[in-house]
């Protein structure tokens, strides 16, 4: 099924320092068009560095600089204009954080329509209505899509923040920690959701997460990150039955 | 020695209270003399207080302060024209760019109008614009107080702007935004509120000032300015005309110079209260 033309997303020997220090030492991975890869590894290992670098968001501190190779597709990502990568890319932080001043419809409505990518009012609004469906936002506020973030708890704002990720239906969606403030049940909805998305749209999705049940349920691979470097990286099948290294296990079985 | 010690201690917070009391009494001294001086005189006046042209010199107080209210309304408004884009403008530039050599300068430049005497400021568009098309004029006077409204305006505006926290700003370059978006659909939103008070408080600064306007507004005492034409000809404003007034060796202009200060209190108070109001209201 994994298409390797459009949107594979490809590091090789990636380096980061920042304010001269290495945070990633040297990584190469590769994360296919369909498909689930899930990062782990402790805090401080580098994950949302490795994120920001993908979308070049790591271009607003001054401080790091990049070394090695990242490749959506056939675009050079290091050398590319960062504005042409992040048409491609979509984000969601670790810290939810939807813009104050919009209302629920307008933090979801701004990408699509910035960006052109609906035709008419009718059809902006089926996109919105989609993208906080699949957030698992929409049974709550379909009755108020004018209120703001400020009227929502924590948990509704990190979806309302996935929801403007969707919206922009990306080739490559990269997710940091989308779930940690959301319950249980939703949670497991919107690991269907993202399922869905990667199969129906051929998305490549890039998620960091710290929880292991939920790598073992969503991830088609996972890679491991320990203090900026790469420690395991395989099929989720096989990184989860047969880790070869320390670090894993011990994130694994959720002790570190 | 413990004892010396706690006496000294004592002295300065006496003293302390002593300055706080006395800069405090200036300033209600202040106050209350313009409102108890200012009121009967406006009361005598009437409307033909904010109408007519001064009085004649030495003869009673029928008149009032009509052309100068004019020329202040529109000496604010045109400065506020000039100088307010310039001034986003450069703070837009110097919360964006903060790195950048040409910031630097900017910086520099804004810093150091903040510090000259504004008097300087008029002078440099006496010798500029005043010179050069041979007379005083509203515009003159326009273009000095935007050059005084301009650092205290793009100052503010700039810390509103820095103030806005980074995430947004990345979420708005998450979704594919241009630098140009981020700054028109997510942090100039953002600080709006900010943004506002900076405008207005330049406004209070050019509504207030004298020094700029001393040689560049001409002090007409008696024309209104009627039409766009009269943006070239000499005007007046409320501080230009205390100014004159009570240099003026005649009663009945210092009575009128009085009214004047109370209106022009009232509108840098209204101004500064409405920055307060703005302000108060800022939440992320
Ligand atoms: N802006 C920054 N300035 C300085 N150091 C930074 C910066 N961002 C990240 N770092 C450093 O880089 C390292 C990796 O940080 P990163 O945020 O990528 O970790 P993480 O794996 O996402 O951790 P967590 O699970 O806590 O989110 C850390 O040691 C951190 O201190
Ligand atoms: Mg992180």
């Amino acid at each position: 099924m994994a298409r390797s033309d459009g949107t594979e997303v490809t590091v090789r020997n990636l380096r980061v320092y920042i304010s001269g220090r290495p945070i990633l030492k040297g990584i190469n991975l590769r994360a296919t068009p369909g498909s689930i890869l899930a990062i782990m590894g402790p805090s401080g290992s580098g994950k949302s560095t490795l994120i920001r670098v993908i979308n070049r968001l790591i271009d607003l501190n001054p401080s790091a600089t990049v070394e090695g190779e990242v490749y959506i597709g056939g675009l050079n990502v290091l050398s590319a204009d960062p504005y042409d990568v992040r048409r491609l890319t979509a984000m969601v932080f670790q810290e939810p954080n939807p813009f104050p001043h919009l209302s629920i419809f307008d933090n979801v409505a701004i990408g699509p329509k910035l960006h052109g990518l609906a035709k008419s009012r009718a059809d902006l609004e089926e996109i919105v209505r989609w993208a906080l469906e699949k957030s698992q936002l929409w049974e709550e506020v379909k009755d108020r899509l004018a209120d703001y973030p400020h009227q929502l708890s924590g948990g509704q704002r990190q979806r309302l923040s996935l929801a403007r990720a969707l919206a922009l239906k990306p080739k490559v969606l990269l997710l940091d920690e989308p779930t940690a403030n959301i319950d249980p049940v939703s949670t497991r909805k919107i690991e269907e959701s993202l399922r869905e998305i990667a199969r129906d749209l051929m998305t490549t999705v890039i998620i960091v997460t710290h929880t292991p049940q939920q790598a073992a349920r969503i991830a088609d691979y996972i890679a491991v990150l320990y203090n900026g470097e790469l420690v395991e990286y395989g099929p989720a099948r096989e990184v989860i039955l047969y880790p070869k290294n320390e670090f894993t296990k011990k994130i694994l079985e959720g002790v570190i | 020695m413990y004892r010396l010690r706690r006496l000294k201690s004592q002295l300065f917070t006496a003293l302390s209270i002593a300055v706080a009391i006395l800069v405090f009494a200036t300033i209600a001294h202040i106050l209350l003399s313009v409102a108890v001086n200012g009121v009967g005189v406006i009361a005598s006046a009437g409307i033909d207080f904010f109408v007519k042209p001064p009085p004649p010199p030495g003869a009673g107080l029928e008149g009032g302060i009509g052309p100068a209210l004019a020329g202040t309304i529109i000496l604010v408004a045109l400065s506020a024209v000039l100088g307010v884009p310039l001034a986003v403008l450069t703070a837009v530039f110097l919360a964006e760019f903060p790195h950048s050599r040409f910031s630097r300068l900017v910086k520099l430049f804004t810093n150091s109008l903040l510090e000259i005497p504004t008097v300087l400021v008029g002078m440099l568009v006496y010798v500029t614009l005043v010179t050069s098309t041979g007379s005083y004029s509203i515009l003159a006077g326009a273009v000095a107080l935007s050059i005084v409204l301009l650092p205290y305006t793009s100052t503010y505006v700039e810390r509103a702007l820095e103030m806005v926290p980074a995430t947004y700003k990345e979420a708005g370059y998450s979704i594919g935004l241009k630098k140009a978006q981020v700054v028109w659909y997510v942090t100039s939103r953002i600080a709006r509120r900010g943004i506002a008070a900076g405008i207005l408080i330049g406004l209070a600064k050019a509504a207030g000032e004298t020094a700029p306007l001393l040689f560049t507004l001409g002090g007409a005492l008696y024309s209104y300015p009627t039409s766009p034409a009269s943006l070239l000809e000499p005007g007046n404003a409320i501080p230009l005309l205390i100014f004159t007034l009570t240099l003026a060796p005649y009663e009945n202009w210092h009575s009128v110079a009085w009214g004047a200060a109370l209106i022009l209190t009232l509108m840098v108070l209204g101004l500064i209260i409405a920055v307060r109001l703005v302000v108060r209201e800022v939440k992320v």
